[in-house]
């Protein structure tokens, strides 16, 4: 029996991705499990014997982590920095970093919004100094010193509010208090667009992904009408006035169940052009009929699937994927639907790989 | 004492302010089911638990969402809170051994699925026994233990948390080989939670509300004579 390693190709990780974002021909369908880095970030950090909480609190770990394990698995995309929780310390909140294995992600554990009269004393902070921004701009740096794009947190204004009010207030004042949350949404836009002028002013525009998150507007929370009176506005003004400063593109993330938003979604500006990701509950035939005309569409592997299945289940649902997406107009990016569990089996890492190598070259 | 006629009207006003989110509505007709004499114990079932029943129903169709749940559970507390005492004062006890732990599993914080599920144990009276989150496995089993509660409730809704539910279970079974264990949270599925040895699963807010009824409804045959 002969063992082979899958064949690398012809370009880098970098040129791969740079390439396709430019709509140039590229070798194969790149694999990235850089779009989450909660999850993803913590199996790194476990693979080359950092702590777990370096991931989210030590750019320089996290940063090589990231990378070295990439080199490991040969798989695309580049190291990204932040967590879902994004939103409670840099508004004045605390978090807790993951400390076991149980624990899978940092946790907003002192809301800084835990009553009506809260909001009206929450301000904006510095972006220089709030939460993990100083951190971000470090990891930032290294982005740029080692030619890889460079990103920085920037949304959803959601699922922010979520992270500084807590989902459940948040949903009881939706009905209650929708004024409140309009006052509260306008805040985490503001900030976000503060954000975003601080990378700019750091960074050359060309070179920026402003990332961000929906995860709070999965429609097993809330309803498309909810989603569009509270979330889109927010969500498309962000959108808008980012790319309006120079930043290039999006790489968004569509978490969870949300083929109801879609409409309103695909609505929205991602740059030219922009990075979609979406979990396994919108199909991928879905994703490119709504946003394959103006975005890379990447996804959408079963997080749980690849966490407990075996290493051929992963293997059929990567090779599904690619057969669905490969030709996707502006191109298909391979990635779990969501944050890649920590605790997942390395060789389910490799057989992804596997995957893109028997069925994801372009020219064979 | 009311009449048959005024009992069915309160009953249905209970479970219209529990519908319609109705805080206010829902404390004036639990005063009033005790003013005119209604069994408390009935109206917290046939009433509040009818209405939050409906919810259900509503958020399987997706014409409520988590915030409607959330609303509709806050005025079924609110009647609740005034039926309890007079609950408590008829001596009434359910005849079916009613008690459950319920808690988050370690590691993960998510708990709306959980506070859900909560309420439908508590309005059919039922002793719940909630750790909270990130609750670590030993004390599930010294809850368990300790309360000799027939039915633990575990939910989880990331990836790495549930990974901890089969020792959880095990451990469970080997202190208690009867005990009842129901599974929730959205990365579970029903073979997952049958390979971690669980009796039950639910996926989500709605469906571990709909779980909690299937439980409640065959409580309330016992309990109601049908």
């Amino acid at each position: 029996m002969e063992v082979k390693r899958p064949w690398q190709g012809k370009m880098t990780a970098v040129e791969r991705i740079s390439s396709l974002l430019s709509g140039k021909p590229i070798d194969r369908v790149p694999l990235s499990l850089f779009d989450m880095s909660c999850g993803m970030g913590w199996f790194c950090a476990r693979n080359v014997g950092y702590p777990i909480d370096s991931i989210f609190n030590d750019p320089e770990k996290s940063f090589w982590a990231q990378l070295w394990t990439q080199e490991q698995y040969g798989y695309d995309g580049s190291p990204v920095f932040g967590d879902a929780s994004y939103g409670g310390w840099e508004f004045g909140g605390e978090i807790k970093y993951p400390e076991t294995q149980k624990e899978q992600a940092p946790c907003v554990s002192r809301y800084p919004v835990e009553s009506k009269e809260d909001i009206d004393r929450l301000e904006l902070h510095d972006v220089r100094t709030a939460g993990m921004l100083p951190l971000a701009m470090q990891f930032s740096k290294m982005q740029e010193q080692f030619g890889v794009p460079i990103t920085f947190p920037c949304g959803g204004p959601f699922t922010y509010a979520g992270n500084i009010v807590s989902m459940d207030r948040l949903c009881r004042w939706m009905i209650k208090e929708p004024a409140l949350v309009h006052r509260l949404l306008r805040l985490c836009t503001d900030h976000i667009l503060q954000v975003a002028q601080h990378w700019v002013d750091t960074f050359e525009s060309e070179r920026i992904v402003a990332r961000d998150i929906l995860s709070l507007e999965d429609n097993r929370i809330i309803s498309p009408q909810q989603f569009e009176e509270f979330a889109f506005p927010y969500f498309k003004e962000v959108h808008e006035k980012v790319l309006g400063i120079g930043v290039k593109r999006f790489n968004t993330h569509i978490c969870g169940e949300q083929n109801s938003n879609l409409p309103h979604l695909a609505q929205i500006p991602m740059g030219d052009p922009g990075i979609v990701s979406f979990g396994h509950e919108i199909s991928l035939t879905t994703a490119i009929g709504y946003f394959g005309d103006k975005c890379v569409i990447a996804g959408n592997i079963d997080p749980v699937v690849i966490q407990t299945g075996t290493a051929q289940q992963v293997y059929e649902l990567s090779k599904r994927c690619i057969e669905e997406a490969k030709y996707a107009p502006r191109g298909y990016i391979l990635t779990a639907g969501c944050d890649v569990p920590p605790l997942t089996p390395p060789y389910n890492i490799y057989i992804m790989m596997k995957a893109i190598n028997d069925f994801g070259w372009y020219n064979s | 004492m009311a009449s048959e006629e005024r009992t069915k009207q309160i009953l249905e006003e209970l479970h219209d302010a529990v519908v319609k989110f109705d805080e206010d509505k829902a404390v004036e007709w639990a005063k009033i089911t005790v003013d005119e004499g209604v069994d408390p114990f009935l109206a917290s079932l046939e009433g509040l638990a009818e209405g939050m029943i409906e919810v259900s129903e509503l958020y399987n169709k997706k014409e409520y969402f988590v915030p409607e749940l959330l609303m509709c559970a806050d005025a079924l507390y609110a009647g609740l809170d005034i039926l309890k005492p007079a609950i408590k004062a008829t001596g009434r006890k359910s005849e079916v051994k009613g008690s459950v732990v319920l808690g988050v599993v370690e590691g993960d914080v998510h708990d709306i699925g959980k506070n859900l599920v909560k309420v439908m144990f508590e309005v059919a009276g039922w002793d719940v026994y909630d750790l909270g989150k990130d609750v670590p496995i030993d004390k599930f089993v010294e809850e368990q233990i300790r309360t000799n509660s027939d039915v633990v409730g575990i939910s989880a809704l990331m990836t790495t948390s549930m990974l901890a539910m089969p020792e959880l279970v095990k451990k469970l079974r080997a202190k208690n080989p009867n005990v009842r264990i129901m599974l929730g949270g959205a990365p579970l599925n029903p073979e997952l939670a049958g390979q971690y040895g669980a009796d039950g699963y639910a996926k989500d807010a709605g469906s571990a509300v709909d779980e909690a009824i299937r439980l409640i409804k065959m409580l309330k045959k016992e309990e109601l004579g049908r």
